[in-house]
């Protein structure tokens, strides 16, 4: 048949038409549109058994009680549990995102042995047997060498078991070097221990106090335990309680109190005594007697005018403060600058402890409470080696540093000056290459020790330098046991329950110590007599065993220590003071780093979550937001969204102009928590780690790093 | 080579010509399939909109080619109608226009919707309340119209006219092409408003929303009247162009003339009536917050001016004088600036309102589109001046170009014997394309 | 209106009456800490991408706003504003959204008072987006994507968004029908206030948000906003206020403060009916 023309249209045409009436375009209208609303690449969840398992939270030392939905064997939610004594319901974006750990491409899955340099990320897959036996051979060379002291290990706590089983495996085996990373509370405890002569944590009723002033801390930032803090703080508000800021830049928690003192930052142990001046001269508690002679001299020279002079208030102000302050029912002063991660030094710790010994709150409702801060397991005997006492690498709990216990900046520079070189170091539950200052030379330290363990499980900064890391479970896959949290007033042990099984090839810290102990054997072997964790932290328990399996914690009641407040000791009271490192002529402006609950700046990094609540006045793109007074911009002829480079004595990086009227003329501020370089493609490479421009300062009277800041110099990029 | 295709009596430029002519658009046009893939395929992300600026530079782009597209409705009504028959020799051109003014409406809201597979939900879930739905009917409908207008033109090429079926077919067509006028006029005067209604109903947005008339906010008669009154300059700065680039006078003065002054007049009015919406709306609302120069926007009060003055007020003005709308050259200047009036209206009435912040503690909302958004953008500009070329190539667009051109060399005249051949033997349609007597 | 009048009038255990749940944020206990977003994003499967620094192009279904005073040091203030969807009712459920949505894929429920949103029902042409001034509604410009293993901490209780569509809060609607699943098994057909709660709700650790039934008397939320339904839900608290009150967009979360800035802040209003407002008080 010839096709012409014609022939071909009317096919065109009519067979169009008689497909537009058949169902086959709608059909497949309709197909494709419900293809669109199922694309098998976006992921439908299985529906399953709906059920809840309780544990507890340990991303932080906040120790929140936590509910956990599950969906079978999937968890699928953190809340917090109400009626926990911590928090109550109450939860943090940390821990709300936990499970973004559980599930996260950060964590370390399984035994992984360096294969390339250091920090490179290559590794080699190893099974559990083969890394024991290689770091036991490794420790049993360094015994035979006979430098077991050269052994350290770091830890985010230095209380509870898998710390207490850490450091007896050191004591064992023959090294004194067990480091707690740093806290503020550090330099408190070594305050009540000047004063008062006793060893004790300091426990703050801070939802019974009734006029609370915090200087510098980050009261509702992260401060303690955050989610207590955050209660206490709407418990003030709901009481009528009243609330004073001591801080030079304007933080939300300085937002929320009733009265911001805009210090000049670094001046607040001057504060401090200027008002203990006040209050001891025109206010002095009657329940404290007469005792307060060489206080009252010392405090002499701290009259208003001159504190006034110093910090940069108003000296009507400060005497107002020292009035109502000592007036109060139930007053409270709180130490510790931001989340609590620096120390800060004794002096200015003792400085605001002397408020509260003013005030007559000690170990009184509102007030802070001397509690016995050892743990409360009983650890069986044991025989430690020799080397487990002697000089240690951080060189504290000697000579002049007779009270401080862990020094850690001070093991860095041992390091780098080889005058106490480490064979081995293990490091536990904390990211000393990000969080210890001046991140550069602790690399430098670091990459001096032959060995390094981590036993992370996130692929942090240091796991990520290490050798070898022996990956934990998670949280969520663990069972162990949980101190009280930071400055929580009661003693309290809570436990950790396993809520869903490991998800990886990982192992529980506690658990590897214990097997490590046995391939090392000898006397090592002997001081762990326990077929595994489980069994020992049961044993240790012992009674509360079954109350913490049901409830999840335990309050030991009654564990204030009694003190005298006659006998207090003051001296080295105005010591305080702790000048910045860095020239002021070359670095004019004063940098500080502060803290929010939106990025988490101690061991675990931030998650995806927490990542889309950081604003973009702090985080644009990759780089940080660096905050400044309008007016001290303009004279540094920067403008807001300018890129400029930030220069500190120790660092320097690129950022961009945020312009904040809130923060003091002269400071620059940027938080903590950014700048990773390891995690996951969530996290890393994004803004400036601000310990990486800040160096430790060093107390002269603890050796605690006591910099709350550094000078600075930020120019136009 | 396809001078059997050209119509006769007229004389087209060589294919080699005009295929490198064709081959440039099209390469153009290529580049737009290309971004319009790639948007289809990964997702709006390769667009630069954001949650702030959800209507961008398509729906923008959208607004102002179916105002000026609005040419086709109006030159429509006023020639079916309202009997201006002096328009017939524009008509065909106009209709063109339309079509390819709203068959690029409807391209382009197909690539802007973030599920286009699901786009018909539109009609089967369709929510009577909303501005959308009304614009979606109306707009299908309306190019369902068009297509219909279009169409005869297309039966009136040459060889096709030669089959009977299609001539009747033509002719018929013809006949009753004043229904779909009105009906056309009617359509579009409810989705040119329900256009200007998309943004006057948003109560939550107060420099967007304007008061009511019945159902329908003040904006919803505002853009039907300007593209009544703008679409024409449209149509006829499209004439200005393609005589311009084919070097030839193509419709005749005494049309052109008209239709500007018609278009002069209804821009009068409509410069007026919006002024009053101004003034009214800056009663209710504080518009130095809308025409601001705030970080971050160039928003000034300039728009304003330009918008209502400079683009509303001089060209209504130019074009209803008469010596001004008979030289050619203010006449140009007239409608390009008629037809930025109008577009600057679509432009603020669209981005404009969605940069503005409403929550006090908000900031302007930054956008420029990216090279995906300009390349689709630009994609109906390459179709529709390769649909213009086809049909003026082939089809009878415009009656008068043999009148107003006669040829006079020799390689043209027989085309010119078989036209007068044709005379004789058929019916008046074959020359003229568009029937008069309609 | 008249709905609104007799449900607020009757204070006897009403058997499945209409509710209109709403939430008060006290602003003075913010701490701006962001439990509620992440809380919010883990209760409803929101994605998240590698960069999400550009907020117009973040998916936070609730999202604080940080509020300044604009004054220089030292007396400069900042103040933390969650915002999740508003819930508008507008008059009489013609909320901005709603209205406008040419596929009928988001609704106001007159029951609950709850502006819903149906995620296979949206082709994404984001009008409801241009129609909502608070901005709470987001649109997926981007498949979600879940590194391996991290899809298990999806729950099944709300769906995934595909790509090309507006998504939002919805109060978590989800909690609601557990709960009343859960309460028709006890035989019960009313919620007692705490067995509703939304996710942002329960999380946050200053207890600033409190969530219930606007038209419940006994509920902490009504008895905090004090909602006036013959004015369209306007606060009678002096410290409570709406975000926009004069466009007529009747939102049903309403905030706190006894700070004054912040009041005016959020309650500004464009132009000259500021005045009239001022009169009719």
């Amino acid at each position: 048949m010839k096709i012409d023309r014609r022939s071909f249209l009317s096919f065109v045409v009519g067979g169009a038409a008689g497909t537009a009436l058949t169902p086959i375009p709608w059909k497949l209208t309709d197909d494709s549109s419900i293809w669109t609303q199922m694309w098998p690449w976006t992921p439908v969840p299985a529906n399953g058994e709906v059920a809840y398992a309780d544990s507890v939270c340990d991303l932080c030392p906040g120790g929140c009680g936590i509910s956990v939905r599950k969906v079978d064997d999937r968890a699928i939610k953190i809340e917090g549990k109400s009626g926990h004594p911590v928090n109550d319901g109450g939860i943090c974006a940390l821990g709300l995102s936990g499970l973004q750990l559980l599930y996260g491409p950060t964590r370390v899955k399984q035994p992984l042995k360096r294969v390339g340099t250091r920090g490179a990320g290559q590794w080699e897959k190893i099974s559990w047997d083969a890394a024991l036996k290689e770091v036991a051979q490794k420790l049993n060379e360094i015994a035979a060498a006979d430098k077991t002291k050269g052994v350290a290990c770091i830890a985010d706590t230095d209380r509870g078991t898998v710390p207490g089983l850490l450091k007896r495996f050191l004591q064992a085996y023959g090294s004194p070097n067990f480091i707690k990373m740093p806290a503020s509370a550090d330099a408190y405890e070594l305050a009540i221990k000047k004063m008062h002569g006793v060893a004790a944590t300091a426990g703050f009723d801070a939802e019974n106090a009734d006029f609370v002033i915090s200087f510098g801390s980050g009261v509702i930032q992260g401060w303690g335990a955050p989610v207590r803090m955050i209660k206490a703080n709407s418990a003030w508000k709901a009481a009528g309680a009243k609330f004073t800021q001591v801080e030079a830049r304007k933080s939300i928690t300085a937002a929320k109190a009733d009265q911001w003192l805009p210090i000049k930052p670094g001046t607040e142990a001057t504060l401090a005594l200027g008002l203990a001046h006040l209050i001891l001269k025109k206010h002095p508690h009657p329940a404290l007697g007469q005792g307060f002679g060489p206080l009252k001299k010392a405090l002499e020279g701290y009259y208003p005018t001159k504190v006034a002079d110093v910090t940069g208030l108003d000296e009507d102000l400060i005497i107002t403060l020292a009035g109502a302050f000592a007036r109060a029912d139930k007053p409270l002063a709180l130490y510790g600058k931001g989340r609590g991660t620096t120390p800060g030094s004794v002096g200015e710790a003792m400085a605001v402890h002397t408020l509260n010994i003013l005030a007559g709150n000690i170990n009184k409702k509102g007030g802070v409470w001397l509690m016995d801060g050892s743990d409360t397991v009983e650890w069986p005997d044991f025989t430690a080696a020799a080397g487990a006492g002697g000089p240690r690498v951080d060189g504290a709990a000697n000579g002049a540093y007779q009270d401080s216990p862990y020094l850690p900046s001070r093991m860095v520079s041992a390091l780098l000056e080889d005058s106490y070189p480490l064979q081995a170091l293990f490091v536990s539950k904390s990211n000393p290459l990000y969080s210890l200052p001046d991140s550069e030379n602790v690399k430098a330290a670091f990459s001096k020790v032959p060995l390094i363990v981590s036993f992370s499980s996130y692929m942090d900064e240091t796991a990520a330098f290490a050798d070898l890391i022996l990956p934990n479970h998670h949280y969520l896959e663990r069972l162990e046991d949980v101190p009280s949290p930071t400055g929580y007033p009661e003693k309290m042990v809570m436990l950790a329950q396993p809520v869903v099984e490991p998800q990886f090839n990982t192992q529980h810290t506690g658990d590897v110590v214990i097997s490590l102990a046995g391939t090392v054997g000898g006397s090592v072997a002997a001081a762990f007599g326990w077929e595994n964790y489980e069994a020992c932290l049961q044993e240790l328990l012992g009674d509360a065993w079954d109350t913490l399996l049901e409830r999840g914690y335990v309050v030991n009641e009654g564990s204030a220590l009694a003190t005298d407040l006659t006998a207090l000791k003051f001296a080295g009271l105005d010591a305080g003071t702790i000048a910045l490192e860095g020239d002021a002529g070359a670095f004019p402006l004063v940098f500080m780093p502060y803290d929010s609950l939106r990025l988490s700046s101690g061991y675990i990094g931030d998650t995806p979550f927490m990542m889309k609540t950081v604003e973009e006045t702090i985080l644009l793109g990759n780089d940080s937001l660096v905050e400044i007074n309008p007016a001290t911009a303009k004279k540094a002829g920067l403008r807001a969204g300018d890129a400029a480079v930030i220069e500190t004595p120790r660092g320097r990086g690129r950022v961009k102009v945020h312009l904040y009227d809130g923060i003091r003329p002269g400071v620059i501020a940027m938080p903590r928590g950014l700048g990773h370089t390891a995690y996951d493609k969530y996290l890393a490479n994004k803004g400036i780690n601000t310990n990486a421009l800040i160096g430790p300062v060093e107390d002269p009277a603890s050796g605690l790093d006591a910099a709350w800041g550094i000078r600075a110099k930020l120019s136009k990029a | 080579m396809d001078s059997a295709l050209i119509p006769k009596g007229v004389k087209r430029c060589p294919v080699p010509q005009f295929g490198l002519w064709l081959g440039v658009w099209t390469v153009i046009l290529l580049w737009g399939v290309y971004a319009l893939l790639l948007i289809w395929f990964k997702g709006l992300n390769q667009t630069n909109m954001n949650d702030s600026y959800g209507f961008a530079l398509w729906i923008w782009a959208d607004l102002a080619v179916i105002a000026l597209g609005g040419g086709a409705f109006f030159t429509g009504l006023c020639k079916y109608i309202f009997g201006k028959d002096e328009l017939k020799h524009i008509i065909n051109y106009a209709v063109l226009l339309g079509f390819i003014c709203y068959s690029s409406a409807q391209l382009i809201l197909a690539i802007d919707v973030g599920q286009p597979l699901r786009a018909w939900f539109i009609f089967w879930h369709a929510n009577v309340h909303s501005m959308l739905t009304e614009v979606a009917f109306c707009l299908s409908c309306y190019f369902g119209v068009l297509t219909i207008e279009y169409i005869p033109l297309i039966l009136e090429n040459r060889q096709l006219d030669k089959i009977p079926f299609v001539h009747n077919l033509t002719h018929n067509m013809h006949e009753i092409m004043a229904v779909f006028a009105a009906t056309g006029a009617f359509l579009s005067f409810f989705h040119q408003g329900s256009l200007g209604g998309v943004a006057g109903v948003l109560f939550g947005r107060p420099f967007a929303f304007r008061e009511h008339i019945f159902i329908w906010p003040w904006t919803f008669f505002l853009f039907t009247w300007s593209a009544a009154a703008f679409g024409p300059s449209f149509t006829l700065l499209c004439t200005k162009m393609i005589e311009w680039i084919t070097g030839k006078k193509l419709v005749k003065q005494s049309a052109i003339e008209l239709l500007a002054k018609i278009s002069g007049w209804m821009m009068i009015t409509y410069a007026i009536a919006k002024t009053a919406d101004t003034a009214y709306w800056a009663s209710q609302v504080n518009i130095a917050d809308f025409y601001t120069n705030n970080p971050g926007s160039n928003y000034g009060y300039w728009i304003l001016f330009t918008e209502i003055v400079v683009c509303g007020f001089v060209p209504a003005l130019m074009l209803i004088t008469p010596t001004i709308r008979k030289n050619p050259v203010l006449l140009t200047v007239a409608i390009i600036l008629a037809c930025i009036g109008v577009s600057i209206n679509r432009w603020v009435m669209v981005l404009q309102v969605m940069a503005v912040p409403i929550i006090p503690f908000e900031g302007f909302a930054a956008y420029f589109p990216s090279w995906q958004e300009i390349a689709t953008t630009i994609l109906p500009v390459a179709y529709g001046v390769i649909l213009v070329s086809l049909s003026y190539r082939y089809l009878p667009v415009f009656p008068d170009e043999a009148e107003l051109n006669p040829i006079e060399d020799e390689e043209a005249a027989p085309a010119v014997e078989a036209a007068v051949e044709d005379e004789d033997s058929g019916d008046d349609a074959g020359v003229e394309p568009l029937p008069a007597e309609a | 209106m008249s709905q609104g009048h007799s449900n607020s009038n009757s204070t006897e255990k009403g058997q499945s009456r209409a509710k209109k749940y709403g939430m008060v944020i006290d602003l003075d206990k913010c701490t701006g800490c962001g439990s509620c977003m992440v809380a919010c994003m883990q209760e409803n499967n929101v994605p998240f991408k590698e960069d999400e620094t550009d907020k117009l192009l973040s998916l936070t279904w609730m999202r604080i706003y940080k509020l300044s005073n604009k004054k220089s040091f030292p007396d400069a203030d900042i103040c933390y504003l969650p915002r999740p969807c508003m819930h508008c009712e507008g008059h009489g459920g013609h909320s901005p959204c709603v209205s406008v949505c040419p596929a009928t894929a988001t609704d106001y429920s007159l029951e609950t008072g709850v502006v819903s949103q149906i995620y296979t029902r949206c082709f994404g042409c984001r009008y409801c987006m241009g129609a909502c001034p608070y901005h709470a509604r987001y649109f997926n410009w981007w498949d979600p994507v879940w590194p391996k293993g991290m899809e298990k901490s999806l729950s099944p209780n709300v769906s995934v968004r595909m790509r090309g569509i507006v998504e939002k809060c919805s109060f978590c609607y989800h909690r609601r029908q557990l709960a009343l699943e859960k309460a028709h098994l006890e035989g019960r057909r009313e919620l007692a206030e705490d067995e509703y709660q939304t996710s942002c709700t329960q999380a946050c650790p200053a207890g600033a948000i409190t969530f219930g039934d606007l038209f419940n008397p006994e509920h902490a939320v009504t008895k905090i906003a004090q909602p006036d339904h013959h004015l369209a839900g306007r606060p009678q608290n002096p410290d409570c206020f709406r975000l926009l009150e004069e466009l007529g967009t009747n939102p049903k979360v309403y905030y706190m403060t006894t700070r004054k800035w912040v009041r005016k802040l959020g309650d500004h209003y464009f132009g000259k009916k500021e005045g009239k407002r001022a009169a009719a008080h």
